[in-house]
């Protein structure tokens, strides 16, 4: 199985001015930001990018992500059917075609410079099969992911076999399905924003027909049908849809970069400004 | 290997379930003794925690039932205080090292054994409770409640559908939750204890159907859903709590402390649910957080909190329909629902939640200090059902720490297996009622564990017998043979129930049984013993075209019996008659209009009295709601009779508190001098001490009456023969430890079945006369004393059952004083609670006891410290005053010139406490006492860990009773090895001399009444805290602590004028039954049998 093609969503109506906000990155670049997950894809060797996008804003968007290294398409949700929908509507440009999903509003950053996504692609070439990025994550979140249970796959730290997937659950569901043996308790794996997911996918989110389609049931559904694994990730990634998130995601960028000493100066000027006022 | 460590690890059931009473009796005390030390050792080394639990019964009934009968085991001997106290903060432990340091030193004793007894028998259970502590703790699903600690962490969110305001009134949608009660049609002899299901998951089988009920004849019509919660969002930052039916609520904002505190208030099962259910989960206790941001992240809205509210509709306490935990579980269902924690917000719960909600509802049970069974929240399921404990495989948490699994599984049964005519022909069968009888069925569920445990033969049997009738009565349902049904039911309540638990039935059960077979013949089927014990919720089959009817007499007949009984036997409320049906949905929910109308009786006067402009808008559309529900359903009437008060004093009947302490004697200036010392803290509990300089020791060795030369047998007979003696029982006194405060006379309480029928004290004391005097060949004369509270009963009870056949002389000896209660000092409170050795509680039970003590402190701070107690029927408000008037009034009353009149030739007496049941008129000690020529002989016993109360001393050198209240230090009373068995033989003659008074004196009242106040001044007057029960609402019980005064006999010991004797009588001789909870081991030791032996029934 070889991963060439990626879908990036950014439909939703609330963040259309999400994509187009500028980071510093690493390298001290500014970027937008759906220029760095696009740039997190092409670091995982996709060659194709498709993003889905509320009607209108293919247009603007097109320009941040000129000379990404990848050929980019933008596709238009017309219906705002869910987070689930908007991936089904790249299902002509994926075609039979296993491909990387990426989620237009959250930043990525690899531990010690190493891409997520090209482990993530790794692994799912490796092992032939769907593969979601997963986060060893505290229950009190569990409100925000959809989480999966399963069991680990011997010999491959890090890697599981997916049996339950539960889009947002309570920590009673949590704890009576989701209990991943080898985690401390109260943690679990959710979602990470990143997968891998192969054609079965789109015929599954193809078969739902209600108002809010979610990808987690098509993947709950995925489980159940082929092999499906999840891929636990060391890097963090930062909702930047979410209150001081596009701040969380910019410091997490600039202290593991080539500016860390100044931002840290910076930082410590600020906080002990503060204090001295306090 | 020790044989009996080796019964308890076998793996062979044949081996494991032997009796460790066929070992114990051919056994040795040093065989004992050694078996004791093996399993001592046994089970501090084992991990297994039902070999180890199991050591510890078999450890608790050897020191019991076994080892002081043995050979070559002294009765006298002191126990350690030390071993004592920590006995008190249950630890136990220590205890047992500190109880057997003191054996091995001074060898193996009745004492010391009681106390080890004492010691296996709380760690046994302590270890049981932590091990359902962590079970509970451990379910899946659970866990994380007890980890959040934070706000922020806070992970439930409310559902959605909640939180959209309605069109029409701007509030928001209220969640409804209906739940049904459980009935069952057997439980297997309390099998369904977690204890026993978890050790025999086999064996742990209950039958159970849920129900609807209405009382019949009152205003609620067709059978519903008995338990209601509702839940909804309000435009206020707190999280309100209401209880429609005990009329309380609360609302709690910033401090969660309030939420963990269950005995402040009524809410206390609210207040689980909402903790049980993760609402507020319970890591956020003592966490310091506000909870006000938790409803936030809950909500999503700031500034906005949550209403739970429950109701339960006319259903009396004490139904056995597992009232509370069903209306536990459907608060826990409606908290679940409304955060997401069930799939759908309203119908019928799935599977795995209903089970969850069960593990929620033990949860909750822990969290407040109460406990079921797992089958009471049968209610949540529909219909019949089978509930059966499942082995524990890989997995569970309780895998490889016991057999069974915390959790039963439960099968509901289909149509196809009980018909539609036959649920049909079961409602139209069944006479369901509430008898009025609401005892606590606590002290039954463990005399249940230990039973099973110890594996006792016939208790063994008893169970395998349950377990087969729980199959015949399925293949019965089965087959629709209703009629044989309530043969099997009875037969289950005659047979294995009571084998195991003699006292699940009672004196009025067997009455009412009796007398329905009696006027329904064959078209009785039988009689259903519903829950823990009978008496309170029953059920009575008969043949459908005679329901009707039998509804009716049932009513008729329950009523008349409570009648006649209810002088000596606890009701806690008039009888009722249910209509029920059979509900096949389970819990339920949906979105309702409006909360339930008594809701807005009890919430909205608060609201009419404040601004309109500050109402908030939920506040306006409760408003609207009830002028709607008012004008269409009229509400208004019981809105009115809230906000205005009503006239509800009765016409006079002579009963008011001024008239009845006018009629019994009360002394106003005795009162008020009282009154003005205990307020003045001249008197009070501390100062009930001796000084600390006074010396008090032990008495040495005195006369026992198992070694009394044989001559003296025949002196006392011949002074029997000549009707030279009369027995005198005290029975003026109130026995509240025995009716925990309910105001009925212990005396006529039928306690117990003896020679094949329920007795009361009084007959078993008539009984042992009649049989006195047929050896005598002379009747002997009886006098029981009387209380303003005891008279009329007894007088009653004596005319309805003509004496119980006594055909001697019998008298009343009327009381003639009587004293007023008062509201406790706050002191005295303190020092009872905080400063004398208390029992410590399991931890969650002692905070709910620690959350209510602080409330009754309060509660004495605004009634007045000191002042008269009026608020309770009339004759809860006044005392007895010791029973120490109860001999002189015998001089008063003129009871004594009559017996003198009678018998010329009456020299003695016998006065002895109604519940020292051993007390006979022994020749032998009647013999001692005369060639004694003493004024007095007083009966003592060597002390055992329960014998609490002082005892026999040297006070300055001199020998005398003294009262436990009276010692300066609690550990004095450890050093005292004999205890008063207030059994006391007295020569009329010397005794009427220390009053300065002879016989010629008893008809001159004035003589007489100087004499008896004069020895009176010189009695000490006790101040003592006793609990008095008040009843409301639907058989709601409250127990207050009220001051009071007494003036005890045993301080006649002390005036040298008085010439005293003492002699220490065998155990069984002396004992006093104090607390229903030491009948189970009364009988079992042969105590029982020993009276038995003494009466002549």
């Amino acid at each position: 199985m070889q991963v060439k093609k990626a879908v990036i969503t950014a439909a939703a109506k609330a963040q259309r001015a999400l994509p187009m906000q500028t980071l510093v990155d690493e390298h001290g670049t500014e970027r937008s930001v759906l220029s760095l997950i696009v740039q997190e894809a092409v670091r995982a060797g996709i060659e194709d990018i498709c993003v889905v996008v509320y009607p209108g804003d293919a247009d603007p968007y097109s320009k941040l992500v000129q000379d990404s290294g990848a050929r980019v398409r933008f596709i238009e949700q017309h219906e705002p059917r869910g987070y689930g929908h908007a991936v089904w509507c790249a299902r002509e440009f994926t075609g039979g075609d296993a491909f990387l999903h990426l989620v237009g509003d959250h930043i990525y950053v690899g531990e010690n410079g190493r891409s997520s996504a090209r482990a993530l692609v790794d692994t799912a070439e490796a092992e032939a099969c769907a593969v979601s990025a997963v986060q060893v994550t505290r229950e009190n979140l569990l409100p925000y992911f959809g989480a999966v249970g399963g069991q680990q796959i011997a010999g491959h730290p890090g890697l599981y076999r997916v049996e339950t997937v539960i889009e947002k659950p309570t920590p009673t569901e949590a704890e009576q399905e989701l209990v991943v043996p080898g985690l401390r308790s109260g943690y679990y794996l959710c979602f990470h924003g990143m997968h891998v997911l192969t054609p079965a996918v789109m015929d599954l989110l193809g078969t739902r027909d209600s108002r809010n389609v979610t990808l987690s049931s098509a993947l709950a559904e995925l489980a159940q049908r082929e092999q499906y694994l999840a891929l636990v990730q060391s890097g963090r990634r930062f909702d930047a849809g979410v209150k001081y998130g596009l701040f969380y995601a910019q410091l997490a960028l600039a202290l593991c970069g080539a500016d860390r000493e100044r931002v840290l100066a910076q930082l410590l000027e600020v906080v002990a400004a503060g204090s001295a006022q306090g | 290997m020790s044989e009996l460590w080796s019964i308890i690890v076998s793996a062979d059931p044949a081996v494991r379930n032997q009796s460790l009473d066929a070992f114990c009796r051919s056994a040795t005390a040093g065989s004992l003794l050694d078996e004791c030390a093996a399993l001592e050792e046994h089970y501090r080394a084992s991990t297994n925690l039902y070999d180890r639990v199991r050591a510890l019964f078999f450890l608790y009934a050897i020191h019991r039932f076994h080892l002081a009968a043995k050979a070559g085991v002294a009765h006298r001997a002191l126990i350690p205080f030390a071993g004592y106290e920590n006995l008190l903060k249950r630890r136990y432990q220590e205890a047992i090292g500190i109880f057997l340091a003191a054996q091995s030193e001074a060898g193996p004793s009745e004492a010391i054994s009681s106390a080890l007894a004492a010691a296996y028998r709380g760690l046994a259970f302590q270890t049981l409770a932590g091990q359902v502590r962590r079970s509970v703790r451990s379910v899946r699903g659970n866990q994380w409640m007890f980890r959040m600690g934070h706000a922020a962490d806070y992970p439930l969110r409310i559902r959605p559908e909640l939180t959209a305001k309605r069109s029409g009134d701007g509030g928001f949608p209220i969640l409804h939750e209906a739940t049904p009660v459980r009935m069952d049609l057997t439980h297997s002899g309390w099998s369904d204890i977690f204890f026993l299901g978890m050790d025999y998951p086999q064996g742990a089988r209950v039958l159970n159907i849920s129900i609807d009920l209405a009382v019949r004849g009152s205003h609620t019509g067709q059978p519903k859903p008995p338990v209601e919660a509702y839940f909804r969002v309000i435009d206020r930052p707190v999280l309100r709590m209401v209880s429609v039916d005990l009329e309380s609520s609360v609302e709690i904002g910033d401090d969660p402390g309030i939420l963990f505190d269950f005995g402040r208030d009524y809410l206390g099962l609210l207040k689980a649910a909402v903790i049980a259910s993760g609402l507020i989960p319970a890591g956020l206790e003592g966490s310091g957080q506000s909870l006000t941001a938790v409803l936030e992240q809950f909500t999503g809205k700031p500034g906005h909190g949550i209403e739970i509210v429950s109701r339960v509709n006319d259903i009396p306490k004490g139904s056995r329909l597992a009232v509370s935990t069903n209306l536990l579980a459907c608060l826990i269902a409606v908290c679940m629902r409304a955060s997401r924690q069930t799939r759908s917000l309203s119908g019928g719960l799935e599977e795995n939640e209903r089970r969850l909600v069960a593990a929620r509802a033990i949860l909750g049970e822990w969290l407040g200090g109460s406990g079921g069974g797992w089958q009471d929240s049968g209610g949540v399921w529909p219909g019949i059902k089978l509930i059966e404990g499942v082995e524990a495989a890989p997995g569970d948490p309780e895998y490889g720490i016991s057999r069974g699994r915390l959790l039963p599984r439960h099968r509901i049964l289909s149509r196809s297996e009980v018909t539609e005519q036959t649920r049909g022909e079961l409602q139209d069968s069944l006479v369901l009622v509430h008898g009025g009888m609401a005892q606590d069925v606590g002290p039954i569920l463990e005399m249940v564990t230990e039973k099973y445990l110890l594996r006792s033969e016939a208790e063994w049997t008893g169970r395998q017998e349950a377990c087969r009738i729980l199959d015949e009565i399925v293949s019965l349902l089965e087959a629709g043979d209703v009629a044989s049904i309530g043969k099997a039911t009875e037969r289950n309540f005659e047979g294995p129930i009571q084998t195991i638990i003699p006292w699940a039935s009672n004196l009025y059960t067997e009455t009412l049984i009796r007398r329905v077979r009696d006027e329904f013949g064959p078209a009785f089927h039988g009689f259903w013993m519903l829950g823990g014990m009978s008496g309170g919720g029953m059920g009575f089959i008969f043949s459908p075209e005679r329901k009707a009817e039998a509804q009716h007499r049932l009513q008729e007949i329950m009523s008349d019996t409570k009648r006649r009984l209810e002088g000596g036997v606890p009701f806690a409320m008039e009888p009722v008659v249910y209509d029920f049906a059979i509900n096949e949905r389970g819990t339920l929910a949906s979105i309702a209009d409006n909360m339930p109308q008594p809701y807005y009786h009890l919430m909205l006067p608060a609201l009419l009295r404040k601004e309109s402009a500050s109402l908030s808008g939920s506040e306006r559309s409760d408003l609207v709601h009830f002028s709607t529900l008012g004008r269409d359903g009229g509400g208004l009437q019981g809105l009115m009779d809230r906000l205005l008060p009503r006239n509800d004093a009765a016409p006079g009947r002579g009963d008011s508190l001024p008239e009845l302490l006018q009629r019994f004697g009360f002394d106003p200036q005795m009162h008020e001098r009282i009154q003005s010392d205990l307020r003045a803290g001249r008197i009070g509990l501390a100062q009930n001490r001796l000084p600390v300089s006074v010396r008090v020791e032990d008495a040495g060795e005195i006369a026992e009456s198992q070694r009394l030369p044989e001559h003296l047998r025949q002196l006392g007979a011949d002074a029997l023969a000549e009707g030279a003696v009369a027995a005198v029982s005290l029975a003026g006194g109130a026995g509240s430890r025995w009716t925990k405060g309910a105001g009925v006379v212990k005396a006529l309480n039928p306690f117990c079945r003896l020679a094949g029928k329920h007795r009361s004290f009084i007959e078993v004391h008539l009984a042992k006369s009649r049989r006195t005097g047929s050896l005598a060949g002379n009747a002997i004369s009886h006098v029981l004393t009387t209380s303003y509270m005891t008279h009329a009963p007894i007088e009653r009870r004596l005319r309805d059952v003509d004496n119980y056949g006594y055909s001697g002389p019998l008298y009343l000896s009327p009381g003639r004083t009587v004293g007023l209660r008062m509201i406790p000092m706050t002191r005295d409170l303190r020092f009872a609670w905080e400063e004398l050795p208390q029992q410590l509680l399991d931890a969650q039970a002692q905070k709910v006891r620690d959350s209510s003590r602080a409330a009754l402190i309060q509660w004495a701070r605004q009634m007045g410290e000191g002042s008269n107690y009026t608020d309770n029927l009339p004759l809860q408000c006044l005392h007895p005053v010791g029973h120490w008037y109860e001999i002189p009034n015998l001089f008063r009353n003129g009871v004594l010139e009559r017996l003198i009149a009678e018998r010329p030739r009456l020299r003695y007496l016998m006065v002895h406490n109604v519940d020292t049941l051993g007390a006979d008129l022994d020749p032998a000690i009647l013999g001692y006492h005369i060639e004694q020529r003493a004024a007095m002989t007083v009966e003592v016993i060597t002390r055992k860990i329960d014998d609490r109360g002082g005892g026999l001393a040297r006070v300055d050198g001199h020998l005398r009773l003294i009262e436990g209240m009276a010692l300066s230090r609690e550990e004095k009373e450890f050093e005292l090895s004999y205890y008063n068995s207030n059994t006391f033989w007295i020569d009329i003659d010397a005794l009427l001399s220390v009053f300065g008074l002879n016989r010629s004196h008893l008809g001159d009242e004035e003589a007489v009444s100087a004499a008896v106040r004069r020895i009176a001044a010189r009695m000490p007057a006790y101040i003592t805290l006793k609990d008095v029960k008040k009843r409301w609402g639907k058989g709601q019980e409250d127990v207050y602590p009220v001051a009071q005064f007494e003036k005890l006999w045993v301080d006649m010991t002390a005036l040298p004028e008085l010439d005293t004797r003492y002699l220490a009588v065998p155990r069984m001789r002396g004992q006093q039954l104090k607390e229903p909870a030491q009948l189970d081991g009364w009988l079992r030791d042969g105590s029982a049998a020993y009276v038995e032996n003494l009466c002549e029934f």
